[in-house]
């Protein structure tokens, strides 16, 4: 069954079908928030928010977009109400706190935690809008065609989007290198 | 194929999306081009180091919070219906009719209690406001000035990390805005110019920032500053924008995908 046909059915008050959409579903949901939030707490409890969402608007679901950019379109919402709550109460020092230190790993492990520690941080400095489009299309596989839908733009600005947010994610990367090579 | 042609087709080619003609293409571009080669490259690193990081799994109890609620909201379906049915067997007229004494006791009961919470709640809300948007207004001065001291750095990666800041802010004091339009206007890196047209972009409303927008397309000389500019004044419904844009389409030495864009955007912008 596709998720437009169970969407369907859970609009129709077969309410216990979401959760075959949870389970296809939550854990892509999960990465997506935690890339733009890089916070689990606060991922998990924006999962459990979009699928109360799905629940509450279901019978708005009309079928038009693809089931995808319809739930992904809830969850941008589920972020920016987030965002609005949250964003303006957290100091800046809080919000460049550096991870707590973890015990000992080893060495290669540790050399492959920290890069991809180091991407985490050059992707979360991102302009929101970069980031997001970056996270839609390199980690949710989402077509240009799609995340134009979802964000109501044109695809040829989907594209310029993506070219500088490489571009502009690739020289953030650089500094922080630098920055950690000095700092050692 | 022109550099601009090639660069166009990069996020395609990331993705994997080119097809085999356009592919051909770029690739003998890239043989003859050693700039757009090495943009490639870099760009394309970039893309790739992504995929440093793992695909992560939330806890269990996701799982556990997820399936409580759906039963509750299920058993409260299941409620609802039921209470429609029961209800075409008794008038709510009579229910909740004036006539009955315990109607009218709990009903005066809760209005003193609306009438006491909401005296409670204003006297303690204001007090309350005061203090967070003090707080909201020191973490944006904070931002602010690390903000400015990046701009200033002459390393192009700290001037990005100081865009990336003066993004956060609710909204950018004189001299940030300042210092944000001679960036756009003089920076040496069109990333760094393109990274301030986004940030400008969250302050569209203003209207400092529309002129400024506006002035600044005509003094643009990169193609990709221009398309960016002109991308955010259509979207952000600018109609100052339209005597820039028409002199940018009359000028002879303008880009013609540049000169296309102007178009639809006068032609948006006019509709």
């Amino acid at each position: 069954m596709t998720d437009h046909q169970i969407m369907s059915d859970v609009r129709n008050g077969y309410v216990e079908k979401l959760a075959i959409l949870f389970e296809r579903h939550y854990v892509s949901l999960f990465n997506y928030f935690l890339r733009l939030t890089g916070n689990r707490e606060v991922s998990e409890d924006l999962v459990q928010d979009v699928f109360t969402r799905i629940l509450k608007y279901r019978a708005t679901y009309q079928g038009e977009d693809r089931y995808i950019v319809w739930m992904f379109k809830i969850a941008r919402n589920a972020h920016i109400d987030a965002l609005r709550r949250r964003k303006e109460a957290l100091p800046l020092d809080e919000q460049l706190a550096e991870p707590a230190d973890a015990e000992p790993l080893p060495e290669d492990r540790l050399e492959r935690e920290q890069d991809s520690a180091l991407v985490s941080k050059a992707l979360g400095l991102l302009p929101p809008r970069k980031q997001e489009i970056l996270v839609l299309s390199r980690f949710q596989h989402m077509k240009y065609r799609e995340i134009a839908e979802l964000l109501d733009c044109p695809v040829g600005t989907v594209k310029a989007m993506i070219h500088r947010a490489v571009a502009e994610l690739g020289e953030i990367y650089a500094a922080l290198t630098r920055e950690k090579c000095h700092d050692m | 194929m022109t550099c601009d042609d090639a660069r166009a087709h990069l996020p395609d080619f990331l993705t994997g999306e080119l097809s085999a003609k356009a592919k051909s293409s770029v690739d003998a571009h890239l043989a003859a081009c050693g700039a757009c080669a090495e943009e490639f490259h870099k760009v394309s690193e970039t893309w790739m180091k992504l995929g440093v990081l793992p695909v992560e799994q939330p806890s269990a109890a996701l799982r556990d919070r997820f399936y409580t609620m759906l039963e509750a909201y299920k058993e409260g379906l299941d409620a609802r219906t039921a209470d429609r049915k029961a209800e075409k067997a008794f008038s709510i007229r009579e229910f909740f009719s004036w006539k009955r004494p315990a109607f009218r006791f709990a009903a005066a009961a809760a209005l003193l209690f609306v009438g006491l919470a909401g005296g409670l709640f204003v006297g303690r809300s204001g007090a309350f406001n005061e203090k967070f948007a003090r707080l909201e207004r020191q973490v944006d001065d904070m931002r602010q000035t690390t903000a400015l001291s990046l701009l200033r750095q002459p390393s192009s990666s700290e001037r990005l990390l100081g865009v990336s800041y003066s993004e956060q802010m609710r909204a950018p004091g004189e001299q940030t805005l300042t210092a944000l339009f001679r960036i756009l206007d003089t920076d040496p890196s069109v990333n760094v110019r393109l990274a301030v047209v986004d940030a400008l972009f969250l302050f569209a409303k203003d209207n400092r920032v529309k002129d400024g927008l506006v002035a600044s397309l005509g003094r643009q000389e990169s193609p990709l500053v221009q398309v960016a500019l002109i991308d955010l004044l259509t979207e952000a419904r600018e109609q100052k924008a339209v005597d820039a844009l028409k002199a940018l389409i009359a000028d002879d030495k303008i880009h013609p995908d540049v000169r296309e864009k102007a178009k639809q955007g006068v032609k948006n912008l006019t509709s």
